[in-house]
């Protein structure tokens, strides 16, 4: 594992002997991808070189406008995808290189939503996150049935367990999707807009949720979020990109600089520092900004 | 939490094959030439011990000529056609996916039809291009029914409707154009006629449908997670391309075999796999052999009441299927769409 | 380890499953087989001929074991019963299919299903010697089922006026009504031959033969009624190499037939022929055409369209409406009283219920109506011998 050299973000417990015994588990270094609908067309979509790394414990978030290649990203951070330049890494090994199985048997992904064709119990749905392990036409035993169990009182759903999944909430369902990529007992957890359909309650609770769960389960997490505060507030590390290209990648404080923010978003904000040394975002101005553009234009000036 | 046990599915299958039974014995039993149910035990048991010498003619023929092979011919065809339903609906992502609703069967009856109109000496050439015909038609369903690269419920089901509508023109142009005896006989057989044994031997249509519906089988866990979303599936780690081509194919067998046997036998791969949802839940790894069974049954009866329904003239056991089962399916549409 | 051997029980009942099925496979075909044999055996106890069955080949190139005795027939198509009836042979009849209802008698006879699609079972009931079955409204494969039950199906195959006769003489043969038969046939000749001469000189009258209505249906160059046509001295207007084309009003309007033919079951009287030339002319497109216009609009009976011996009626029949110039001229020239001014022999064809009766009881095979009687050149011909020979009670019929 050499990982010397390489811009090592801290964990925010900072320590030294915690840096020898937590290595970095995930490795993104100037890895890039390119879309396009033939082959010899020009590629209609691509993402620059993006270059970070998370320890595990850690949650990286992924910022930026909507189709500027997040969700790229992340697929190929699962592995789904494989980078056309540059490596993706995952305990030094690339995951998109991982068969299927093995691949997710450490990878997990949490979709934004997930459209069920026929009524499904959820302990039913749980349980399908096991289906890495062991043969490919298999039933549960009772080992993963204590599993499931256990990944859903994890996210507090334990009393869910006889529902139908068709008629959760919400917030409910965002849990139980999250439940079964637990049960998967990955390495790398990968979430795309979690707190899509959440009210701020419930955004707050999934972050908290979030935390712990990589305290307590160590996983590395990546989520992809518009919460630009939220993430401020819990993730260790930011990756801001916009139109593919990777705008800056680190330490909340590092990323949340005005005019980078500005330039992702292509809007007016303003960040400042709380009180506890996190960054937080302000829209600027409002309706007043509007009627008046050019004493915006001064301001940025100033 | 009580994870599916094979004992459960042994359990479940050992009950519908029972339902089987009856249907199988009171089918024997009912029929324009009267014999008791005694009479058909007796005939039974004096066949299964070799002892023809013994058995009453008539009774005989009835038994072993007329009925047996035709029930047997129900059953396999029944096993297949909701199979290949549940398959589709699985494959599809579409709860009323169906063979026949798809225009499947219509593209393997279309083969089955050329066959007769090109390749009438070779023995498997039906089949065969049955095959083909169905593999084309679903291909071009779901290529059809894409729409900005992902299967869209309502574009399929159009797509398939208006496939079938196609094909159905051109084996109606066909069958006005090219006149001979045998093409006369097919708008007969197009609306479900198992009479007619197969010429490829029942025996034979067995081993085939059976590894079809096993190689189905082997992917029914990872029906399970693609009916929950393909993207979701390939992360959960299913090879989705490698079991949706086992599937595809498999099921396209199974559709094309039963269509080039029995003809078009609408609804029963719609709504069997359904009835058993409702009853044991969408696990495939039930659904499958359960499936199998149900479609057996419903099958077999619905064959039984289309022969004596207004005995001694036959009904097409299609129509038979079709005027229980769109009343049925128009059921489920608006449930689903309620 | 365990779901292993749950996988390698399941494959192995399915094998056994499969391995059974083919084996009872086999032994249906060999109890059907052993049931021929039984068959062959069974009259050879009660009667001392060598030989039961005997090997025939039928119309459609099937070969055929025929029970040398038949007594049992079951008649899979209408014009089967009708031909069975026509031999002579209807106690030994045992099912006739649906719609049988020529003559009306078989319609008693046990039903055993439609002919596209009999019931085998009700087949199989009836006990048959031997199955009758037809190209036509038969399918190849329930003659394949019939062989397979070692039931002896034969097939005709009668595709034009000449090979009725030719299937009523096979029937004849079959069943062992060979005599009959060729009485039959020959009777059924003699008239055709009779019409031939008599239209020999004829112009031969453009009709439009109605198959369907709705759609407007008419029939191609091969098929049966075609050929009935040509033998009433018409040609049908439409060329078609398809059996059953499907033909616009316009282009009916375009061949401008001369006669406008439609077959239906109450052809008999008159009133359905003027009904339904009221019904065309008050209809738009049909109104245009000249034969509708002229009232030339024929309803034959719809014999027409089974090969039975009835057709010879029907082709009769439509040959007296088509070409009446020819059969008034006839029974003009057959009468020795030619001379008879139209209001005479307006008289003189009048028939009375005694003389409609006599003629019925001479010569039956006529079946005359009120209607027929008065074309019938023949009894024409018969009556005025009689009438000179014998010069009182039909001659005072007969107006004089």
């Amino acid at each position: 594992m050499s990982a010397q050299g390489m811009p090592i973000p801290s964990a925010g417990r900072d320590a030294a002997a915690d840096w020898m015994q937590n290595p970095v588990r995930l490795l993104v270094e100037q890895a890039s991808y390119a879309y396009s609908t033939s082959d010899r067309d020009a590629p209609d979509f691509t993402l620059g070189p993006v270059t970070f790394s998370a320890r595990q414990r850690e949650i990286v978030g992924i910022l930026g406008p909507n189709a500027s290649g997040k969700s790229t990203l992340l697929r190929l951070l699962s592995g789904e995808f494989k980078p056309l330049s540059g490596r993706v890494e995952l305990d030094g090994k690339p995951p998109s290189q991982l068969p299927l199985r093995e691949r997710a048997q450490r990878v997990a992904m949490v979709h934004q939503e997930s459209t069920l064709m026929f009524p499904l119990l959820v302990w039913e749905y749980v349980l399908q996150g096991r289906y890495p392990y062991g043969r490919r036409l298999r039933f549960e035993n009772d080992a993963d049935c204590l599993m499931a169990e256990n990944a859903l009182a994890q996210v507090g759903a334990k009393a869910l367990l006889d529902r139908r999944m068709d008629q959760l909430s919400g917030g409910e369902g965002q849990r139980v999707i999250l439940a079964r990529a637990l049960a998967q007992q990955p390495l790398l957890l990968l979430l795309d807009e979690p707190t899509q359909h959440l009210d701020i309650g419930g955004k707050v609770e999934l972050m908290r949720r979030l935390r712990r769960l990589a305290e307590e389960n160590r996983y590395t997490a990546v989520v992809v979020t518009h919460e630009l505060n939220l993430a401020a507030e819990f993730f260790d590390t930011i990756v801001l990109v916009q139109r593919g290209k990777c705008l800056a990648s680190g330490k909340p404080a590092d990323v949340y600089r005005r005019e980078l923010l500005e330039q992702a978003f292509e809007t007016e904000l303003d960040v400042e520092t709380n009180a506890n040394g996190k960054p937080r975002v302000i829209v600027r101005g409002g309706a007043e900004t509007e009627i008046a553009e050019g004493s915006a234009e001064t301001q940025e000036k100033s | 939490m009580r994870p599916l046990t094979p004992r459960r599915i042994v359990g479940i299958c050992a009950v519908l094959a029972g339902v089987l039974f009856l249907v199988v014995v009171l089918s024997l039993k009912v029929g324009a030439y009267p014999i008791s149910v005694s009479d058909v035990t007796m005939t039974l048991v004096r066949g299964a011990l070799g002892h023809w010498n013994s058995i009453p003619s008539s009774d005989r023929l009835i038994v072993f000529g007329l009925r047996l092979p035709r029930i047997a011919l129900g059953i396999l065809v029944g096993a297949a056609l909701s199979v290949s339903g549940a398959s589709f609906q699985a494959l599809l992502r579409n709860p009323l996916a169906d063979p026949y609703v798809l225009g499947v069967s219509s593209g393997a009856a279309l083969g089955a039809i050329l066959s007769l109109v090109w390749l009438q000496q070779f023995p498997w050439s039906m089949q065969a291009l049955a095959f083909l015909g169905a593999l084309a038609t679903i291909a071009a369903v779901y290529f059809l029914g894409r729409r900005k690269g992902q299967l869209d419920s309502t574009t399929l089901l159009l797509a398939g409707i208006i496939t079938a509508s196609f094909l159905s023109a051109v084996i109606m142009f066909l069958m006005t154009t090219v006149s001979g005896r045998d093409l006369r006989g097919m708008a007969f057989w197009l609306m479900g006629d198992l009479a007619t044994p197969p010429a490829i031997g029942l025996g034979f249509l067995f081993v085939i449908l059976l590894i079809g519906i096993g190689a189905i089988y082997t992917t029914s866990s990872d029906l399970n997670l693609i009916l929950t979303g393909e993207k979701e599936a390939h992360h959960l780690g299913v090879n989705v391309p490698r079991v949706k081509l086992v599937v595809y194919v498999s099921a396209s067998l199974l559709t094309g075999l039963a269509v080039s046997v029995s003809g078009a036998i609408g609804y029963v791969g719609l709504l069997v796999p359904h009835v058993i949802r409702m009853l044991f839940g969408s696990d495939y790894r039930l659904l499958i052999p359960a499936s199998a069974i149900g479609g057996a049954i419903a099958v077999a009866l619905a064959d039984t009441l289309a022969r004596t329904i207004v005995a001694p003239t036959e009904l097409p056991v299609g129509a038979m299927t079709a005027a229980i089962g769109a009343p049925v399916f128009i059921y489920l549409l608006r449930r689903r769409f309620a | 380890m365990r779901r292993n051997r749950i996988g390698g029980a399941c494959g192995l009942l399915a094998l056994l499953c499969g391995a059974w099925i083919c084996a009872a496979q086999n032994k249906i075909a060999q109890a059907a087989l052993k049931l021929q044999t039984q068959q062959e055996t069974k009259p050879q106890s009660k009667m001392n001929t060598k030989q039961t069955t005997r090997e025939v080949i039928d119309e459609a190139g099937r070969h055929v074991a025929v029970p040398v005795e038949v007594h049992r027939i079951v008649a899979l198509a209408p014009n089967l019963a009708e031909i069975v009836y026509a031999l002579g042979a209807q106690d030994r009849l045992v099912g006739v299919s649906n719609y049988s209802d020529s003559p009306s008698e078989a319609k008693s006879k046990p039903h055993v299903g439609m002919p596209m699609n009999p019931n085998l079972e009700a087949v199989v009931a009836a006990h048959p010697d031997i199955v009758l079955m037809t190209t036509e409204g038969n399918r190849r494969e329930t003659a394949d089922e019939l062989a397979r039950l070692g039931i002896a199906a034969y097939t005709t195959n009668p595709h034009s006026v000449e090979s009725t006769l030719e299937s009523i003489e096979h029937i004849g043969g079959v069943i062992g009504a060979a005599e009959q038969a060729e009485s039959v046939v020959a009777n059924l000749r003699q008239r055709l031959d009779a019409l031939k001469s008599r239209l020999g000189s004829v112009s031969v009258a453009r009709v439009f033969f109605v198959v369907g209505e709705h759609p407007l249906i008419s029939l191609g160059e091969h098929t049966f009624i075609a050929d009935a046509l040509r033998y009433a001295g018409a040609q049908s207007v439409v060329h078609a190499k398809q059996d059953w084309p499907q033909i616009s009003l316009e282009e009916v309007v375009r061949l401008n037939p001369d006669y406008v033919v439609f077959a239906s079951s109450d052809s008999g009287d008159e009133e359905s022929q003027t009904n339904r030339l009221a019904e065309l002319r008050s209809e738009a497109g049909w109104r245009e055409l000249a034969a509708v216009r002229d009232g030339r609009v024929v309803v034959v009976s719809d014999e027409i369209d089974l090969p039975a011996p009835g057709l010879v009626d029907a082709i009769e029949k439509l040959a007296r409406q088509l070409h009446t110039d020819v059969f008034e001229d006839a029974a003009r020239c057959a009468s020795p009283r030619a001379s008879l001014t139209p209001e005479e022999r307006g008289r003189f064809l009048a028939p009375t219920p005694a003389l409609l009766l006599r003629a019925n009881q001479e010569r039956p095979e006529f079946r005359m109506t009120n209607r027929e009687f008065r074309y019938t050149e023949h009894l024409i011909a018969q009556l005025c011998e009689s009438a000179s020979a014998n010069p009182h009670p039909e001659a005072i019929a007969c107006g004089r």
